[in-house]
């Protein structure tokens, strides 16, 4: 009994101190940003001595940081939902559907993710131009409707929804569409939220490809925005976290929402 | 499913608003067309520098420039320091490049030798400062005009000097004078210390040019650093570190260690550019700045952006005409000095008067007086960055104790000649 506490003991201790090395990080990024005129060099204190919101205001007062973050949240909930859309019904065909080439064409699909966006770029970029999508949202939007990494995630988990539902909902008197929407994506509803997440959270950090997509001042996106506040001699570092902070805060209030399902996808459904 | 569809036209309704904010805007400068014979031409300009703060003045002097050539629409696009150099790579490489666009002097020869840049005929060179603008002149022909410069000085904090009982450092010190004023200076169990000056790439091409020695031979073939001109300047940049300047291991070398150092008036002098001018403004002691301290010679380091007009422009006449007024217009010179954004690379001194009577610092001759000797960095078609990584690498490693110094120089030399090929 005894070993036994001492043993949790231990591990509550371990974990502690795995979270405070985890969360340092956030820590200091907050209090640089509260400090005005700080550097990143000094050990910071855990108390700003003088905080002030002053970042802050430089942020939003001189720049145009509040449309970029409108930018991302909305080219974000769009992808996400595109994305989410457009997998969830490849996963079903994948996953419940026969057709000829079936298996190759899943395995072309997966293929594609091994591919990095900088071998893409030009060719990708080219093509934009000759739609005359530079310099729109939809530059961003189109190539990022569909996701390999989704259809995948997606088809792993309607393959763990037994055919039985399907087959009792069809003597129902239930069609494909019928099924799809009432018995299949209920049931894969952490999946859903898991890739949700990952969707939300790849869009809201790319980088690259706004960069060059979106080059007109009211179209950039946050991580763009973030990259301008380092000049080419010199850095404001407090407003630099200042916008860090503001960066974080969607990601943070979406993981806390979906954290239920998040945790049940990633280990449910993906790993099984 | 309800809920489902309801997402969804919240969705279509904001990718509708987004949409619609994009294509509002972009109707600022468009040219009148009637007052001039020529007909209207829209030219595309790329840039970074007025990246972070500076917007508003680019507009105004564009705006200047609309009043003068009504016929010229200018689009401006900007973009991140950081991230400008990717996106113009692949505008080259699918042909979407602006008309005109800004270079720094450190890739002016790759772009120039790979014939992205219009040979500019018929500027007159004669408005910009000779030694800077002479950089972006190939075969006689300037194939891009310098828009600013920034110079690295040498700050002192003379409440410290006045405590220590020594005299201010002037233009003449050379290292030993800069090295014994420092060593007076550094109380370590105060905190204080004499000299900061980073240990890198940057700092090493122009302490080898203060000795008197030659980063590259001749002809660009090898690296001609590892000589003894080059191991003095070497020994010169590491022995002050754990001495009279704090170590790496004490903060020296992350971002910002320096300014904070400085601005907690533990800095006795500190190398550095006058990009830290608004910075050190706001210090609390008295200070100053001279012309860094050299060696056998003078010789400082200066940072210069320019403007190319792209050889694939179809409006290279227009083009032109932007970029000249661009980097010598009265209009330029006043917003720049009113503003404090980087100084223009203009030759006329009258002009730049209104510069030299602010102060903090006092001394902005020493500005001017750092163009006298002007180390130019050596600059590499391929491999440019490795290069720098080189240099900084190695020099830490010595700096550190890991490796000596002739070992740091025989690597670099035989790394960086492998790159020249």
């Amino acid at each position: 009994m005894r070993s036994r506490l001492l043993t949790r003991g231990l591990l509550v201790a371990l974990l502690i101190l795995g979270a405070l090395a985890m969360v340092f990080p956030f820590v200091w990024t907050l209090i640089t940003s509260l400090t005005s005129g700080a550097g990143l060099s000094a050990t910071p204190s855990l108390i700003p001595e003088d905080p002030s919101l002053d970042a802050y205001f430089t942020l939003f007062g001189t720049t145009n940081f509040g449309r970029a973050v409108l930018n991302s949240v909305g080219l974000a909930v769009i992808i996400t939902f595109l994305q989410v859309a457009t997998s969830a019904l490849a996963a079903y065909g994948f996953a419940r559907f026969d057709f000829p080439g079936k298996r190759v064409m899943f395995a072309v699909y997966l293929a594609t993710m091994m591919i990095p966006i900088q071998v893409l770029i030009v060719p990708l970029f080219t093509q934009m131009r000759d739609m005359g999508l530079i310099n729109s949202y939809w530059g961003v939007i189109l190539p990022s409707t569909a996701s390999a990494f989704g259809v995948f995630l997606l088809r792993q988990a309607i393959a763990t929804v037994p055919r039985e539902f399907d087959e009792a909902a069809t003597i129902d008197g239930a069609g494909r569409v019928r099924i799809f929407t009432t018995i299949v994506l209920p049931l894969i509803k952490p999946a859903l939220a898991t890739f949700a997440v990952f969707g939300f959270m790849s869009s809201w950090n790319s980088f690259l490809w706004p960069l060059i997509v979106l080059r007109a001042d009211g179209l950039k996106t946050l991580p763009v925005a973030l990259a301008s506040l380092q000049g080419q001699h010199a850095t404001q570092w407090d407003v630099l976290m200042a916008g860090s902070v503001i960066s974080i805060l969607p990601m943070l209030a979406l993981y806390v929402f979906a954290q239920k399902y998040v945790v049940q996808g990633a280990t449910g459904s993906g790993l099984k | 499913m309800r809920s489902l569809s309801r997402i969804g036209i919240g969705i279509v309704a904001s990718a509708l608003a987004l949409t619609a904010c994009a294509t509002e805007p972009a109707s600022e400068g468009s040219p009148n067309g009637s007052t001039d014979s020529a007909d209207p031409v829209t030219i595309t300009y790329s840039n970074f520098i007025s990246d972070n703060g500076n917007e508003d003045n680019l507009a105004t002097i564009i705006e200047a420039f609309n009043n003068e050539y009504p016929y010229i629409t200018v689009e401006v696009e900007t973009l991140p320091y950081a991230d400008y150099f990717t996106t113009l790579q692949i505008d080259v490489a699918a042909g979407t490049g602006a008309d005109v666009f800004d270079i720094e002097y450190a890739n002016y020869p790759a772009f120039q030798s790979l014939g992205l840049l219009a040979p500019l005929e018929g500027v007159d060179t004669s408005v910009y400062r000779g030694d800077i603008a002479e950089a972006y002149s190939t075969n006689g022909t300037m194939h891009a005009l310098p828009t600013s410069f920034s110079a690295v000085v040498m700050y002192y904090n003379a409440t410290l000097f006045d405590e220590a009982g020594i005299a201010y450092p002037d233009g003449t010190w050379t290292w030993d004078e800069v090295y014994a004023a420092a060593e007076t200076l550094t109380d370590a169990d105060a905190g204080v210390w004499g000299l900061y000056q980073p240990i890198s790439f940057y700092e090493y091409y122009k302490a080898l040019a203060q000795a008197g020695g030659q980063f590259l031979n001749a002809d660009g073939t090898a690296v001609a650093f590892n000589s003894p001109e080059g191991v003095a300047a070497a020994e010169w940049l590491i022995r002050k570190s754990g001495d009279v300047m704090p170590t790496e291991a004490q903060g020296a070398g992350t971002p910002d260690f320096d300014s904070g150092l400085w601005a907690d008036g533990k800095l006795g002098m500190w190398v550095t550019g006058i990009w830290n001018f608004g910075v050190a403004a706001d210090s609390s002691f008295d200070w100053d700045i001279v012309v860094e301290p050299g060696k056998a010679r003078a010789a400082s380091a200066v940072f210069s952006n320019a403007v190319a007009v792209a050889a694939s422009s179809e409006h290279k006449e227009a083009a032109q005409l932007f970029a000249e007024f661009l980097t010598s217009s009265q209009t330029m010179v006043d917003v720049r000095l009113g503003s404090g954004w980087e100084l223009p690379a203009i030759s006329n001194d009258a002009q730049l008067a209104a510069y030299l009577d602010q102060t903090s610092p006092a001394n902005r001759q020493a500005v001017f007086d750092s163009l006298n000797g002007i180390a130019l960095p050596p600059v590499i078609k391929d491999g440019q960055a490795q290069m720098q990584d080189i240099i900084s690498e190695q020099l830490g490693e010595a700096a550190a104790g890991r490796i000596t110094v002739d070992q740091a120089l025989s690597n670099a030399e035989a790394a960086i000649n492998s790159l020249l090929g």
